[in-house]
């Protein structure tokens, strides 16, 4: 079925948006979670919330390319299972390799931000940092820190080794430093 | 702050960029391919001819005043730092990355920096590409706003405030800083891509002068200014030489054709050459030579095609896709609606505000886009002294009107402007097979999950820079 007719299946309240979405979208989105997840069943159940996110988001919202509307959603969710469950495991999928090159941004790890309008801004600080890039760091970056894809994943779309994509990833990850410090997160 | 904080920041990250990070990728190749253009502009004033900047080896001899250039740090050769064995790249790349990216940063110019010329990039399309009904036109709005740039300078009075009133400037300190960060934001060659702005002034032998003009066109406009014996055999040589190198070779014929005539007093050239590659390459097995359904009649020429998820964009009278470029510039291609024709688009507000939208566009979607570009290599030459005037600029194109005085008291007037330009677009290799011409969905929002996106018909395109500023823009009307 056509986006645009499932997201009108979403205004009209019509349930039948649920099938469609996991009909078409499920393994996108389960792809994603269990990346993050590294659990068959948590990954399952991430989707699962996803769903309803997407039912109560969708009115208001009329997303422009759904795909990534509900990628956006499920990473969310998926690092709020994340979250929850580390007192239990750690260790497990992509994600704690994604956050620990991710934690290289950092002077020092601090307290997590709590207030909605300093997580904003630093995510309007991360959108200008990655527009700016060139685009093949900018697409290295958003697969490796959006997506959370493998770096062997990466490497073999890119045609690139995997070492030389990490070390890609590595510079770019400096200069998100630098910019974090010039713009005062650190 | 902790790293979770900033993963779920990463959440931010736009979605043309995501959905770009998703396409397909092939593997890295050293060799030039995707979208080469030039433009020579050229204004010749009252008999006098304004050059862009110039060869060392040829122009020197005749240098007024030379522009210092800034240095431009190549992107490393990857191969170069890689050790074979484990694929490995030593420390030295990483310093050589970090210069490469010092050097980029130091282009970058204050977000909104160009806004104020919207309304000139808006007049431009009709003025520069209209009356061509039928023919293959492209022009440099770019390479025109620099060249009126330098023209503000050199002139006074009502003949500055009109050059002023259509750049959107308020005054000539404000264009003069506009302009040098137009310049510094194009200007680049990284072995990545390559955008390089050349001006010049060029001067008869025995003018009287003023120096102070020409020392704000070598810090503002990195112009050089030369005095020669314009239109004679030697003069045409320098100016064709230098010509040749500021547009790598890609206007040879135009250059090559170019001469003054001996009572030239003085001339103007801005010459933008660009160079750069598809961030997602067409696949070569795929190019097929198809049919075009020129005004003139059909005619068979190759199309580069690919099927892969696209923005896909519409509007009343337009459907258009955008292929990013390496440097982070956007090529787009406008197909009219059946019925209309590439012209009427020229007039069409939606036309100018999609094209400085940079895809923040309402009637936008991702789909799967079969895509089928005709490879084209279209040269023009474009008279802009009617453009110039329909655009409100009477005073400087006036012989008893115009005024130059900052220059010199002789009276001098903007007798000639012109554009050369060439783009051309290619991949590697071409494949000949059997080709068959897919049907448009027309310009309304695409009913299903894949749409065909075929120019097999006269288009418009536009080649923007990541600034989002208009490089160039054309009509194809005849591919080959």
């Amino acid at each position: 079925m056509d986006d645009l007719q499932i997201i009108q299946l979403y205004w009209d309240r019509d349930p039948e948006a649920i099938a469609q979405t996991h009909q078409k979208y499920g393994p996108y989105c389960f792809t994603l979670a269990h990346r993050i997840l590294a659990s068959r069943e948590d990954a399952e159940e991430c989707v699962n919330d996803t769903w309803l996110h997407a039912w109560n988001g969708m009115p208001p919202h009329r997303p422009n390319v759904l795909r990534l509307f509900l990628a956006k959603i499920t990473r969310r969710v998926a690092l709020n299972r994340w979250k929850a469950s580390q007192a239990q495991k750690r260790g497990q999928g992509e994600l704690p390799l994604v956050l620990e090159e991710l934690a290289q941004c950092l002077a020092q790890e601090g307290d997590p931000v709590t207030d909605a309008a300093v997580a904003r801004e630093l995510g309007e600080c991360v959108r200008a940092f990655v527009r700016a890039l060139p685009a093949r760091e900018g697409d290295l970056f958003a697969r490796r820190y959006f997506f959370t894809e493998p770096l062997e994943d990466i490497a073999g779309a890119w045609g690139l080794s995997v070492n030389h994509t990490a070390v890609l990833l590595y510079r770019t990850r400096q200069k998100l430093k630098d910019h974090l410090a010039k713009e005062g997160y650190l | 702050m902790n790293r979770e904080d900033l993963y779920e920041a990463a959440g931010h990250i736009e979605e043309d960029i995501l959905a770009r990070s998703e396409g397909p990728r092939r593997p890295r190749r050293g060799r030039w391919l995707g979208v080469a253009a030039a433009v020579v502009a050229l204004a010749v004033v009252g008999g006098v001819l304004l050059w862009p900047g110039g060869s060392p080896l040829v122009t020197t001899a005749y240098a007024v005043r030379e522009a210092a250039y800034p240095e431009t740090v190549a992107y490393p050769n990857e191969e170069d730092y890689l050790d074979p064995a484990t694929g490995i790249l030593d420390d030295a790349f990483s310093e050589a990355y970090d210069a490469w990216w010092a050097s980029r940063q130091a282009r970058q110019q204050p977000e909104g920096y160009a806004d104020s010329l919207a309304a000139f990039w808006e007049k431009c399309l009709p003025a520069l590409l209209g009356g061509q009904a039928g023919e293959n036109a492209v022009c440099s709005p770019l390479n025109l706003y620099l060249a009126l740039g330098m023209l503000a300078e050199l002139t006074a009075g009502d003949t500055r405030q009109q050059i002023l009133d259509l750049l959107g400037a308020e005054s000539l300190e404000a264009l003069r800083t506009q302009a040098r960060q137009v310049w510094q934001g194009h200007y680049w060659q990284d072995g990545i891509s390559a955008s390089t702005l050349a001006s010049s002034l060029w001067l008869e032998e025995g003018l009287p002068f003023r120096e102070d003009p020409l020392d704000t066109l070598a810090e503002a406009y990195y112009a050089s200014t030369y005095q020669a014996d314009l239109g004679s055999e030697e003069g045409n040589q320098a100016l064709q030489t230098w010509l040749r190198d500021q547009t790598g070779g890609l206007l040879e014929d135009q250059a090559g054709s170019v001469t003054l005539s001996p009572d030239t007093l003085l001339a103007l050239a801005t010459t933008l050459y660009f160079q750069d590659r598809w961030a997602q390459e067409f696949p070569k097995s795929t190019t097929q030579p198809g049919t075009f359904h020129a005004l003139a009649g059909d005619q068979t020429c190759d199309f580069l095609r690919s099927d892969w998820t696209e923005t896909y964009y519409w509007a009343d009278h337009f459907a258009a896709v955008g292929k990013d470029l390496v440097s982070g510039g956007t090529m787009w291609f406008l197909l009219p609606d059946e019925g209309v024709a590439a012209e009427d688009l020229l007039t069409d507000p939606q036309t100018a505000a999609f094209l400085q939208a940079g895809g923040a566009w309402e009637n936008q979607r991702d789909l799967v886009v079969h895509l089928a570009i005709p490879k084209f290599d279209l040269s023009a030459r474009t008279d802009l002294t009617q453009g110039l005037r329909e655009m409100g600029l009477t005073q400087v194109l006036d012989p008893g009107e115009a005024d130059f005085s900052p220059l010199t008291e002789e009276p001098l007037w903007l007798g000639q402007a012109r554009q050369d330009v060439r783009v051309a677009i290619d991949e590697e290799g071409v494949t000949a097979a059997a080709y068959t011409v897919m049907e448009m969905a027309g310009a309304t929002a695409p009913p299903e999950e894949e749409v065909d996106f075929v120019l097999d018909r006269p288009f418009l395109f536009a080649v923007t820079s990541q600034d989002g500023l208009p490089l160039f823009v054309g009509i194809v009307h005849q591919p080959g």
